[in-house]
Formats: C-alpha cells, sequence, structure tokens
C-alpha cells in the first residue's frame, strides 16, 4: 500500500516544519491555524459524513471545550488536565443531546441542531457568573505557537488515524448503513440509535479539545466567536467542500476554507459566506464528493487512459 | 401571531432552511419598497406573493429537482447553500444593520376594554388566518389541490393516474415560498429585522410542528397555542433574552417525553 | 412433532379507521417453509411485519422461542434471530452489493465478526450462495430487479438468522429466475432456517410450503397443508372474488 507511506510523509513533513522555518511566526500560524480547522472539519465529518447526521450544532461542542479550558486556566488548573476535561466535557453533554435529537431524522435532526447552537449560545451569553457573558473570557496564559503548533498536529493526527480505522471498522459499516437507510439497518440488526450517539460522543470529543486549543491560542472567548452561528457553518462547509464521509476530503475543505476566507474576509465583508454558499450549492449540484471526488474522477479517466494504450477510436 | 403563519410551514411540509431566507427577504422588500417608493407595507403582498412565487417555482424547476432522487441530506445542503447566498446578499446590499417600518397604522392601537391591542398586531393575526383558510381550501376544494395532496402522499402512484408531478412539485414549492415571503412582510410591521432575520422564527415554528405532531393540521394550531402560552409565561420568570431559550426548551422537552407530539399522544389515548 | 418457532396471539393492526389485520393467531413451525397468502391488500405484509417486529401491533403479542418480541426494537429483534427483507427492495443504494452484505454479517444473530475481512469472507460466501457473487463489486442501485430482489435475501441470510420473513420475493421474476430463487429458499430452509414467506404464486407456494395461512380482509379464513387450503371453497371464493390467478 502506498497510502501509509504518504501519511508518514505528510506527518514527517508537519514535524519538520517549525524547525526548517524557524522564525517564520506567520507562516507557522498559518499552518497551526489550517490543522485546527481541519482537525474540527474531520470531527464533524464523523456525524455530518460517516453517519450522515448533518448539525448544524457543533459550535457548541467547540465552544464547551474553549470555555472549559478558559474557566480552568483562570483557576490555575494544569493545562493537560483542562485540555482532558475539555474534550470530555463536550463528549458528556453530547449524550444530553443525543438523546432528544436523535429521536429524529434527516432534516428534522438537523433544524434541531441549529436550536442546540443557538441555546448553548444564549446559556454562555446570559450565565454572567460562570462565562462573564458577553464580554467573554480572556485567559492569562501564554503558550508558545511551537508548543500550540504540535498540540493541533497531534491532535489531528489522532484524529486522521481514528477516521481511517473507522472507515474500516464495523462501527464504520454501522455508519454508513445509518446514512444509506436508517429503516433497512434497523432490520439487518444495526442499532442505529447508538451508532449515531456513538459517532456523536467521539466527535464531540474532538471538537472539545479542539475547542481548548482555539482558546490557549486566541486568548480571548466570546459567545459569538465559539458559540456563533458562522461557526457553525464553517464546520458543515469545510468537509462538504473536501468531500464528506472521507479521511483526507475534511482536511482539503480545511485548506481551502482557510485560504479562502483569508483572501475575502479582509476585504468584503459577508462576501465570504456568499461565497460559501455558492460553492456550497455547486458541489451539491455538480460534485456531491467533493474537491475530492472530483480529483477521483480526473485521476480515474486518466488512469484509463493510460492503461488502456490499445484502446482504437472504433 | 407568528404562529399562525407557522401553520403554513407544517402543512405543507416545506420546511427546507431556505426559508428563512426568504422570510427575511419578504421582510426586506417591504421595507425597501417602503423606504425608496413609499408604498405602503400592507400592500407589499400584491407584489411579494406573486414575485416569490415565480422565484421558488424556478429554484424547484432548475436546483431542487436535480437532487431529489438522491439522499435527502443532499437537497437539505442545497437548500442551505441558498440560504446562506440569500442571507449574505443581504448583508451586501441591506448591511447588517436592523430595519423598521413605521407608518401611522404600525404605530396606532385600539383598547379592548382594559388592555391596549396594537391595530398591526390585529392586522397580521387577520391576515394569518385568512392565508390559512385559503391554502386549506386550495388543498381540499380544488383539483390543484387535491393534485398537490396526491404527490404528496405518493410521487409515484400520483403519476400513474396522470398527474403532471413536476409542475405539481413547481407549484407546491412556488407556494411555500409565496407564503412564507409574504409571512415575512406580515411580520416586518412588527418586529425590527436584520439579514438574520428568520433563524429564529425557523426554530419556532419547527418547534410548534413537533409539538403538534408532524402531519396533523389541528395539531399543528394546538401546537402553536402551546409555545405561545409557554413563552408568555417564560418570560415572566426570566430574562427576556432568554425568550427564545424557552422553544427551544419546549422541543427537548416534548421530544423526550412524547415522541409522537402531543397530537399523537392524545391520538394514543383516545385509543386506549 | 414439530414445536413453534414464532407465534402470534390476537394479533390486531390498525391504521386510523382501517382494520388491516384483525385478531390474528399464528404459529409458525420450527424448520418448515410457511406460506402466507391472499388477495391484494388482504394485509399480508402487514401482518408479516407484526411478526417480524418491524411494526408494533394495536393489539395482541408476538413470541420467539418462548420470548415476548412485541416490545423489542428490530435492531434486537434481528440480533434474536428474525430476520425480514422488504418488499419493496431497500438496499443501500450507493454501497456496493458486497458491502452490503457485509453489514449483515457484522451486525445480525452470528457472533460477530471482529475483523473486515472475517466479514467479508461471511459475505462473499453468502452471495455464491445466491448466485450473485460476480456483481459483488458493483454498485447495489445498478443490480437489476432481480438482483435487488436475491441482495434482500443475502442480506437478511449474511445475519445468520433462525427465522427468515420473505415478502413476494418472486414478484416481478421471469420463469428462469423465478426457478433460482425457488432453489435457493429450499437450500436455506435445507440449512436448517425456518421461513415464512408471503406470495402471490400459488403454483410456487404449492411446491414449497409445508403449511399454508389464507389472509382476506385482515382475516385468517383458512389454515393447514397446502393442497388442503387451496381446495377450499372459501379460499377458492376468496380468490375468484378478485383478479389474481392462481
Ligand atoms: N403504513 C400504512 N398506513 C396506512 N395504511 C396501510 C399501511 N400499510 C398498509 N396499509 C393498508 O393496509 C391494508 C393491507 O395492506 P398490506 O400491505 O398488508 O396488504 P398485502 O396483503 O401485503 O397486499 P399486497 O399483496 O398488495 O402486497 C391495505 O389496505 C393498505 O392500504
Ligand atoms: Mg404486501
Amino acid at each position: 500500500m502506498r497510502k501509509p507511506i504518504v501519511f508518514a510523509a505528510i506527518l514527517f513533513a508537519a514535524i519538520a516544519f517549525p524547525f526548517v522555518a524557524p522564525g517564520a511566526e506567520y507562516a507557522i500560524d498559518v499552518v497551526f491555524l489550517i490543522l485546527l480547522y481541519g482537525t474540527m472539519s474531520a470531527g464533524w465529518n464523523i456525524v455530518g459524513g460517516f453517519a450522515g447526521q448533518v448539525s448544524f450544532g457543533h459550535a457548541a461542542f467547540l465552544g464547551i471545550g474553549a470555555y472549559t479550558t478558559g474557566i480552568l486556566a483562570q483557576h490555575s488548573v494544569p493545562l493537560p488536565v483542562a485540555f482532558l476535561v475539555s474534550g470530555s466535557l463536550a463528549a458528556i453533554f453530547s449524550l444530553l443531546i443525543g438523546i432528544p435529537c436523535f429521536r429524529l431524522t434527516g432534516p428534522y435532526f438537523s433544524i434541531a441542531t441549529i436550536g442546540i447552537g443557538e441555546a448553548t449560545r444564549l446559556i454562555a451569553l446570559n450565565w454572567n457568573g460562570l462565562t462573564g457573558g458577553a464580554s467573554g473570557i480572556t485567559l492569562s496564559v501564554t503558550l508558545p505557537i511551537v508548543t500550540q503548533y504540535f498540540l493541533a498536529l497531534g491532535l489531528c493526527a489522532v484524529v486522521v488515524l481514528a477516521t481511517i480505522w473507522i472507515q474500516r471498522s464495523r462501527f464504520g459499516f454501522a455508519l454508513a448503513a445509518v446514512r444509506a437507510d436508517p429503516d433497512a439497518a434497523e432490520t439487518l440488526g444495526v442499532n442505529t440509535t447508538i451508532a449515531k450517539t456513538q459517532a456523536l460522543f467521539v466527535s464531540a470529543f474532538i471538537l472539545g479539545c479542539a475547542g481548548s486549543i482555539y482558546a490557549l491560542h486566541y486568548l480571548f472567548i466570546s459567545p459569538d466567536s465559539v458559540f456563533g452561528f458562522s461557526t457553525a457553518i464553517a464546520l458543515v462547509i469545510m468537509p462538504i467542500i473536501g468531500g464528506l464521509g472521507t479521511v483526507t476530503g475534511p482536511l482539503i475543505g480545511a485548506v481551502i476554507y482557510t485560504a479562502i476566507r483569508e483572501q475575502l474576509e479582509a476585504n468584503f465583508q459577508n462576501l465570504d459566506l456568499l461565497a460559501f454558499g455558492l460553492l456550497l450549492m455547486a458541489i451539491v449540484l455538480y460534485e456531491p464528493k467533493g474537491v475530492l471526488g472530483a480529483y477521483q474522477r480526473f485521476a480515474n479517466r486518466k488512469k484509463r487512459v493510460a492503461s488502456t494504450p490499445a484502446a482504437a477510436p472504433r | 401571531m407568528s404562529y399562525g403563519l407557522a401553520l403554513i410551514y407544517g402543512v405543507l411540509k416545506v420546511i427546507n432552511l431556505a426559508n428563512a431566507g426568504f422570510l427575511m427577504l419578504g421582510a426586506y422588500v417591504t421595507w425597501w419598497m417602503w423606504s425608496t417608493w413609499h408604498v405602503e407595507p400592507l400592500l407589499a403582498p400584491l407584489v411579494i406573493v406573486p414575485l416569490f412565487f415565480g422565484v421558488g417555482f424556478l429554484i424547484e424547476k432548475f436546483l431542487v429537482r436535480r437532487v431529489l432522487g438522491q439522499e435527502p441530506i443532499v437537497s437539505l445542503l442545497l437548500l442551505f447553500g441558498l440560504w446562506l447566498v440569500l442571507q449574505n446578499l443581504a448583508y451586501t446590499l441591506f448591511t447588517g444593520d436592523t430595519r423598521s417600518i413605521e407608518t401611522p397604522f404600525i404605530d396606532s392601537s385600539v383598547h379592548l376594554g382594559p388592555i391596549q391591542i396594537a391595530w398591526p398586531r390585529i392586522y397580521v393575526f387577520v391576515a394569518g388566518v385568512l392565508a390559512l383558510v385559503a391554502l386549506q381550501t386550495l388543498l381540499t376544494r380544488t383539483q390543484l389541490g387535491r393534485a398537490i395532496r396526491a404527490v404528496a402522499q405518493d410521487r409515484d402512484a400520483a403519476k400513474i393516474t396522470g398527474i403532471d408531478v413536476d409542475r405539481v412539485m413547481g407549484i407546491a414549492f412556488g407556494l411555500g415560498i409565496a407564503l412564507t415571503g409574504f409571512a415575512g412582510s406580515l411580520l416586518s410591521l412588527l418586529f425590527s429585522f436584520n439579514p438574520d432575520f428568520g433563524r429564529t422564527l425557523l426554530l419556532k415554528s419547527f418547534c410548534i410542528i413537533v409539538l403538534g405532531g408532524l402531519d396533523s393540521f389541528v395539531g399543528v394550531a394546538f401546537g402553536a397555542l402551546a409555545l405561545a402560552l409557554a413563552e408568555a409565561f417564560g418570560v415572566r420568570y426570566m430574562a427576556a433574552s432568554l425568550q427564545n431559550l424557552i422553544s427551544f426548551v419546549v422541543l427537548v422537552v416534548v421530544l423526550v417525553a412524547f415522541p409522537k407530539g402531543i397530537a399523537g399522544m392524545i391520538r394514543s389515548l383516545r385509543r386506549a | 412433532m414439530s414445536d413453534v418457532i414464532l407465534s402470534g396471539r390476537g394479533l390486531t393492526k390498525r391504521f386510523g379507521g382501517l382494520v388491516a389485520v384483525r385478531e390474528v393467531d399464528i404459529d409458525v413451525p420450527r424448520g418448515e417453509i410457511f406460506g402466507l397468502i391472499g388477495p391484494n391488500g388482504a394485509g399480508k405484509s402487514t401482518l408479516f411485519r407484526l411478526v417480524a417486529g418491524i411494526m408494533a401491533p394495536s393489539a395482541g403479542t408476538v413470541m420467539f422461542d418462548g420470548h415476548p418480541l412485541t416490545k423489542k426494537s428490530p435492531a434486537a429483534i434481528c440480533v434474536d434471530g428474525v430476520v425480514a427483507t422488504h418488499q419493496i427492495v431497500r438496499p443501500f443504494r450507493t454501497m456496493s452489493v458486497l458491502d452490503n452484505v457485509t453489514i449483515g454479517a457484522f451486525f445480525g444473530r452470528r457472533p460477530q465478526p471482529k475483523g473486515r475481512e472475517h466479514a467479508r469472507a461471511i459475505a462473499t460466501e453468502v452471495l455464491e450462495r445466491c448466485g450473485i457473487a460476480d456483481r459483488a463489486q458493483k454498485p447495489a442501485r445498478e443490480l437489476n430487479l432481480a438482483g435487488q430482489k436475491r441482495l434482500e435475501i443475502a442480506r437478511a441470510l449474511a445475519t445468520d438468522p433462525k427465522v427468515i420473513l420473505l415478502d413476494e420475493v418472486l414478484a416481478g421474476l421471469n420463469p428462469t429466475e423465478t426457478d433460482r430463487t425457488l432453489d435457493l429458499i429450499r437450500s436455506i430452509r435445507a440449512g436448517g432456517t425456518t421461513i415464512v414467506m408471503v406470495e402471490h404464486n400459488l403454483r410456487a407456494v404449492r411446491g414449497l410450503c409445508s403449511h399454508l395461512m389464507v389472509l382476506v380482509e385482515g382475516r385468517k379464513v383458512a389454515e393447514g397443508l397446502p393442497d388442503a387450503v387451496l381446495a377450499d371453497p372459501t379460499v377458492i371464493a376468496a380468490y375468484l372474488g378478485t383478479s389474481v390467478h392462481a
């Protein structure tokens, strides 16, 4: 197999990157952001892509992770502990959400998750004693960017490995069946509720950890930044651009998303979301498998041409 | 009163995400015609309903139909993309500032005994009920309405009986969008709005539909009432900023306690 | 003496005002092929769904091997060993035929395989038995109707059921395809699995089933050995009253 080698090479390059580019703070910062967004995107993809349950409420998990780290850091809890607690709390919260929401299917589930996003944002906004309300939380810890970088890289690598495992495992088959036809899956012995809840649990844990890194990077969090609807939208858009339900798609999507946003956001407000809306529609209409699907089709055509040199025109 | 309009969503089952966008656009078109041409806001629906119907018909024809046979999440995502486009188009055209419409009528009110009710609220309520009755009549009494219901029940069977399914679906979608724009126009008389208008209303109407059970007309009306009551009571005991939270709390409670909706529960009680 | 593996008592199903199944008792003998026939709309598929636990009855109970099934989820029932096919085929359309069957192998009753390779091996074996191994890599939506009906059976078989319920798996097949499917059904029985089948093709039913039940307008009107049942005047009347030909 070629794939593990490619994976190892990319991982090696990513590890070496901060050492070959010392002082290039900006470049490290950009790659860090891509890794962080890639992690979030791949985390969302477990529920939205593999299990086909499109969630517009994943910002809630990110926000819970970020706030947990923010609050714990204020009380001088060691950061590694805060990091793990962040992920765990988000995961526990996912169970509370999963029980009511997975009674709904398809579009109804998706709309309910908009409600979750909105509800958590409102709670964060109004629970002044804990969250500081609208003025948010400022962290007073500083973590060198290189440390942040390796934290994001480590989490991202773990998520990619987890997705690869899921894709090949019994669990992955259950999710695929849920996505394709939940009723038929049930009659074949797949407990669809458990499968979906497990997927959401893993996904929420990842987003909680990512939220922790987010807080440590920006050092300021507010309800509108982490719980905001635009964050939720970003989480949906990235995996779709790249390729739903694939391993590398969400990462590719994160690269494209970050690039477009950096270009547009600086110059034209809201034009980035307009562009993403159009891109999303175009992808759904013409290439539902995202950039990765388009690439694969392209590669297959080339391969076919290359492997049949003798195929004379009729 | 907005709940009266949410009924419409329930009956037509056009809970598509782009609806939030069209609701917002309905409000903006009303506002825009009022502020640039001084068109009376009450008359705006005369333009909005046919215009939005046409737009909806075309969207169905050129966008939605192409993904109809695929997994449901595909059309969901398509309409979500459309919503993003509409919303951010509005941001670019109208900026993110909060807008509101003010005319003498809108600021007028009437005293009914001890309580004071704003005229626009009465107007919106009446218009909402009329729209509802019109829709109900259309669906049950006319040839077209019967065709729409047939297609909603079983697309293939409808095709066999000679119904032009494609046309009916286009009309139904257009009707849904037109009603949504109408609702947006009415709501612009009551509330101030910005391009993000519609999201919380989408949630509320969804909540109503879940409350009422997904397929019953009476249930939806009932759900609207229940939610309105819950909000009115809730506001007494908690901060006004948490009002939007109420519908979500109600939603969760209902989903956990009565997965079939309240109407479903009543039905099963009656049977027992 | 044949013992009963699956039984229903007083099964009733109402859809609004319509009573699709009315107070039906059913006893499926272990290791045999049990046929369920009746005119269109008689409530066969509905009874079938009640017995398979896909749908909850309005009244009545279903027992499988002495345990009640009535309150269990379809998934749990499949894990117990009762599996049903769908009258209108429902393959996982975008997945390959092999993956479709692999899902059956991964879940269902058998001691559940750990690795993908193990599940794949089981699935491949089932596909060969069902005669669609040559199309294993195709997406399921590309199979023709006969292929998709076979895939329904294959998926169900891969769960290693004790009872398999087949809803009109012969409908729409040409004579050759019908004969091949009949052979498959016989081989399933030979493997020790009990079969319940809903069928319109009376000739096939007569040749295959050891027990027959006739449903008309939601009621059981006859039950017993196929030859006796098919000679019953009430059954003949019920069939002559409709446009179904034997
Ligand atoms: N989910 C449902 N909701 C409402 N009515 C239903 C439902 N399923 C079946 N019915 C009705 O119940 C009756 C029995 O249907 P059923 O599918 O069990 O018949 P059947 O004997 O399998 O017919 P066929 O030979 O056509 O498959 C029919 O009148 C049908 O319209
Ligand atoms: Mg049937």
